[in-house]
């Protein structure tokens, strides 16, 4: 029992076995899953009706009501709106970037937080607290008047320098839940078995406090390719996805706009599954740090 | 390299911070600060703006939009609670039960964020319409009565800003959730506690720390949110935020636009220092 | 300050809805100006920070004028043109607000082509204005500080143009000395507006009217009057069906005429009035819309509602039942200008431009895909000969349509009920904003 845990937590634990359980039992333990994919299927339900209606085959210009079937929507995606293409392009490099920036800098941010004492904790707490407390259209409009008065061009990099300062408050405040009561044991022994302080960080540390920093990731990045008010201040002519499809819902949003969103909802999906199913492929043939008890 | 970072490990929390805290700094602080210095300013587009350093002004719109900021706050407490309730045991799903699914169950709670929120507030505008597929069935079979809508009310806006800020939730639950370490679980089962005394006794005090933390980003964006709103409420539904957008946009009027923002800033700080001293001691970040 | 430029999309938008015969489906326009509260403001903290210290300095520019009363005094004593035109223009406008070329392609216009064509002067046509409010805060930081605006000419609404005059912010023109066709062709409606007295700083491009539009299939009766639209107690039995504009003259100027008062003439006790009959409707209002009013007003989810003619004119292509009209008390006409910000680098091509379009060839030309209000009444004969010659019988059907739509070319009898909105000086306005907030915000 008191052996080094040596549990990777993004593997998890095995549920108990099922098999043997009187039915009651088991249909209660149904309900937690079913109620789950019931979740689920709510958060994808309004995404259900977009795809739906790529399909649709309307009139005039307002997609509104379903007219017919047809495809032709799905034909030349990438022709029909070369600024859509271009709107996407910015989104995802914006959303990658920021990500990978605020992470960083928020998961040290949270690491410092939590393993190390020093002055100013409280001011700083405030300071990472405020962004996400600040109305988005105040956000925007400060930066875009501090722009100006520096006239700065507003472009990619304004919009990546706003995205990543309010992405740095969400990663903290989601990793910090993580970091909370994390048990400095393990590095303890890592130390005092030689490792130095990166090989430490680098082999215990990090893998153990991995899954925060991806869940905090994850939320980064769909805030980011997701956000529109404080994009829209600091944007100049640049135009994002967001920002696009805005653009087009004040005439109309037309099938394409549909299309262009399940094209992008499936990419994402295809590719973070992807990375999801090779992370832990390499995780498996890893060598083995679990220690069975 | 590491020696000197033994000899110098006071600094070290500094390193950690002084990248992400001077990026808060030059692209929050300074810009935010300027526009507080707006709010005590006098004057219109035409005219110019003078620093008058008009504390009146607060005051003034705090009376005038009183109405406003209740509901705001009223809202944000709705939604609070809803996204918990309806969050934690997903993410207690998720956590305990995901298995080998959990990346990707939480890879399905946030990718409808793939999409445009107003595709998908347009969606629900599809959904949620008066004589649509939903409600138009249910009024066929005289289960609703024909006047009855469900778009430019309480329910439809609290619904859809619940819709956007579930994932948010669902992630520090997850986070904190998983973490638990399932031997203490196990070990209360063993002394003879229920499931159920188990999760309330063992479980729940130690996700704490991740529903302090999911209620914030829930409840704080929910307060200052418009979108949802504009697009899916009526006047009676009018939250701060949209005030604070038509005197920034329509208005002009910049120094009770920077006002307003400045009060609700203030009012989520109180608040969440209040919250914090109701959860004993859990720090801000931790 | 953001969101020029935005979007191609509405280009994108029209290339998606052009349909591969030429004439037959129409994108309508958007009118965004009018729904302006999703737009991307700040517009003065450039400002605002120059005024503190911050940045580049200037002084306000209007500060100077701040004591006339929406007189142009701001403006440069002399105008502009005169002179050669020097081969480019840089033209900012509204999406779709252009017969496109091949693909939906604006920058293949054949108005453009025949410009280039007949002048010599190559456009360089961007279709960045999104709404008003937008477009100006975008400019506006540029403007301040003196600095070349980007662009030669920019097509703005009435009010706008009225508040850019007043802030200084528009070149002087001599529209008898370099633009002869507007006096020429143009309707005299458009001659001298209110906000622009004499045409000293602009020319109209498109026009447009902001009426009632209902729905039959729910609503019993005929609607012919503003009554219909505001009175609460005719309104109850729609009550969660109805719908108003959120921008502030468009539904202030309804309750102005609803109480019998020329909206150009109001003063603040019939604004205040007017804000009451607008308090009183508020109950029964679904919201306040911008542009998205034609969301739930195809979904039925909207019975009676303030719309813009060209939506209207578009939506009938899904459901031929709805209706525009123009209420007994009046309505709204607005007018989009062609106008030359200060400082502008090529106002002689501009000029050139302002002059072509006032040719009833090239105003058909336009118009018959633009289907909004053409400021050229000949326009309309030349439409139904094109008409006439026409290849294919949809086309001359469509192309008649246009013609004899009263929606493109509204009848006197409708004209006459016409209004243009008040010019607003700076005080008015935030007078004018404070009462509406009440109304829009419950």
């Amino acid at each position: 029992m008191a052996t080094l845990t040596g549990r990777l937590a993004t593997t998890g634990d095995k549920p108990p076995p099922e098999r043997g359980l009187p039915l009651g039992a088991r249909l209660r333990r149904a309900v937690l899953p079913v109620y789950t994919g019931l979740v689920v299927a709510y958060l994808f339900l309004p995404i259900a009706v977009m795809i739906a209606f790529g399909f649709n085959d309307p009139e005039g210009r307002f997609n509104y009501a379903w007219e017919g079937f047809t495809l032709e929507h799905w034909q030349n995606i990438f022709n029909r709106f070369p600024a859509l293409n271009e709107a996407i392009k910015v989104s995802l490099i914006v959303a990658t970037i920021s990500t990978l920036v605020a992470t960083t800098l928020g998961t040290l941010i949270g690491l410092a937080l939590t393993r190390y004492e020093f002055r100013g904790r409280g001011p700083l707490n405030v300071l990472i607290f405020l962004p996400i407390a600040t109305p988005e259209i105040v956000l925007g409009a400060s930066l875009l008047a501090m722009f100006a008065s520096l006239a700065v061009t507003r472009g990619l990099v304004t919009i990546l320098i706003a995205h990543i300062m309010f992405n740095i408050s969400y990663v903290v405040i989601t990793i910090r839940a993580r970091l909370a009561g994390y048990n400095r044991t393990l590095e303890e022994a890592a130390m005092d078995l030689g490792a130095d302080e990166f090989t430490t960080f680098r082999k215990v540390t990090f893998p153990l406090i991995f899954p925060g920093i991806l869940a905090a990731a994850l939320l980064a990045f769909a805030l980011s390719i997701d956000d529109f008010v404080i994009t829209q201040f600091t944007a100049g002519r640049t135009s994002t996805f967001p920002l696009w499809v805005y653009g087009a819902s004040r005439i109309g949003i037309p099938p394409q706009v549909n299309v262009m969103g399940s094209l992008i909802f499936f990419i994402a999906l295809v590719g973070i599954s992807a990375w999801i199913l090779l992370a832990r492929r390499n995780l498996s043939t890893a060598p083995p740090t679990r220690v069975d008890a | 390299m590491s020696g000197w970072l033994r000899r110098h490990r006071g600094l070290v929390p500094y390193l950690f911070l002084l990248p992400g805290g001077l990026w808060l700094i030059a692209f929050f602080l300074v810009p935010v600060l300027t526009m507080a210095s707006v709010s005590l300013q006098e004057g219109s587009l035409g005219t110019g703006y003078r620093m008058t350093f008009n504390f009146g002004i607060f005051p003034e719109v705090i009376s005038g939009s009183s109405t406003q900021l209740i509901r705001s706050l009223l809202f944000g407490l709705i939604v609070t609670a809803l996204t918990l309730l309806i969050g934690y045991p997903m993410a207690y799903t998720i956590a305990f039960r995901g298995g080998r699914y959990k990346s990707i169950l939480l890879l399905l709670v946030i990718l409808p964020f793939f999409t445009s929120f107003i595709i998908r507030t347009i969606s629900w505008q599809f959904i949620l319409a008066d004589n649509g597929f939903l409600l138009g069935t249910l009024k066929s079979f005289g289960w609703l009565d024909q006047s009855f809508r469900l778009l430019a009310t309480p329910v439809a806006v609290i619904s859809g800003i619940t819709y956007n800020f579930l994932p948010f939730v669902v992630l520090p639950l997850y986070v904190a959730l998983e973490k638990i370490d399932h031997r203490l679980i196990e070990a209360a089962t063993d002394l003879y506690a229920s499931r159920l005394q188990a999760f309330l006794r063992v479980t729940l005090p130690l996700s704490l720390p991740g529903v302090f933390a999911a209620s914030l980003l829930a409840f704080i964006p929910a307060v200052g949110d418009y979108i949802n709103a504009e697009l899916l409420g009526s006047r009676n539904e009018t939250m701060i935020g949209n005030v604070i957008q038509r005197q920034f946009l329509v208005s002009n009027d910049y120094p009770q636009a920077s006002a307003l923002s400045l009060i609700l800033m203030i009012g989520l700080l109180i608040s969440v220092l209040l919250y914090t001293r109701l959860l004993r001691g859990q720090e801000l970040t931790v | 300050m953001s969101e020029e430029e935005r979007d191609r999309l509405e280009r994108a938008i029209a290339r998606a809805f052009r349909p591969q015969r030429r004439l037959s489906r129409r994108n309508f326009l958007r009118q965004a100006g009018k729904g302006g509260a999703y737009a991307a403001g700040a517009l003065s903290l450039p400002a605002i920070l120059a005024a503190c210290g911050i940045g580049p300095a200037t002084t306000s520019p209007a500060a100077s004028t701040a004591a006339s009363a929406g007189q142009s005094a701001a403006a440069t004593p002399s105008p502009v043109g005169g002179g050669e035109p020097s081969g480019t223009l840089i033209f900012a406008n509204w999406e779709l607000y252009i017969d496109p070329g091949p693909n939906d392609d604006p920058q293949r216009s054949p108005t453009l082509a025949g410009f280039r064509e007949e002048t010599g002067i190559e456009t360089t046509y961007s279709e960045n204005i999104l709404d008003n409010q937008s477009f100006f805060a975008n400019i506006q930081p540029d403007l301040e500080a003196g600095n070349p605006p980007g662009y030669d000419i920019i097509v703005m609404t009435d009010w706008m143009i009225g508040n850019m005059i007043r802030l200084g912010y528009l070149e002087r023109i001599d529209v008898a000395r370099d633009v002869p066709n507007f006096g020429d062709h143009a309707a005299d409606k458009y001659k001298n507006p209110s906000y622009d007295p004499d045409n000293l700083h602009s020319v109209p491009w498109q026009s447009g009217i902001t009426g009632i539009a209902y729905n039959p299939a729910l609503v019993d009766e005929e609607i012919t009057s503003m009554a219909q639209l505001l009175d609460p107690a005719m309104i109850e039995k729609y009550s969660g069906q109805i719908g108003m504009f959120s921008e502030m003259r468009d539904s202030m100027t309804f309750a102005l005429l609803y109480n019998g008062v020329d909206p150009t003439q109001a003063t603040m006790a019939d604004v205040e009035a007017a804000q009451q009959v607008l308090l009183a409707q508020a109950p029964h209002v679904r919201d306040y819309y911008g542009n998205e009013y034609t969301d739930p007003f195809s979904r039925s989810n909207l019975a009676i509602t303030m719309a813009w003619s060209g939506d209207v004119f578009q939506l009938q292509f899904d459901n031929p039942d709805l209706r525009f009209v123009v209420p007994e008390e009046g309505a709204v006409l607005w007018v989009d200008n062609m106008c030359i910000p200060k400082g502008a680098e090529h106002p002689n091509d501009a000029l050139a431009m302002m002059n072509y379009v006032y040719q009833p060839a090239v105003a058909a030309q336009m118009t018959e895909w633009i289907n909004y209000i053409c400021p050229v009444p000949e326009a309309q004969d030349i439409i139904l000969q094109h008409a006439d010659e026409a290849e294919s019988a949809e086309d001359r059907e469509y192309l008649e349509a246009v013609a004899n739509s009263p929606l493109v070319f509204p009848t006197d009898d409708m004209l006459s009920r016409l209004h243009s909105y008040k010019v607003l000086d700076e005080d008015e306005e935030r007078q004018w904003n404070d009462l509406f907030d009440e109304v829009v915000q419950g």
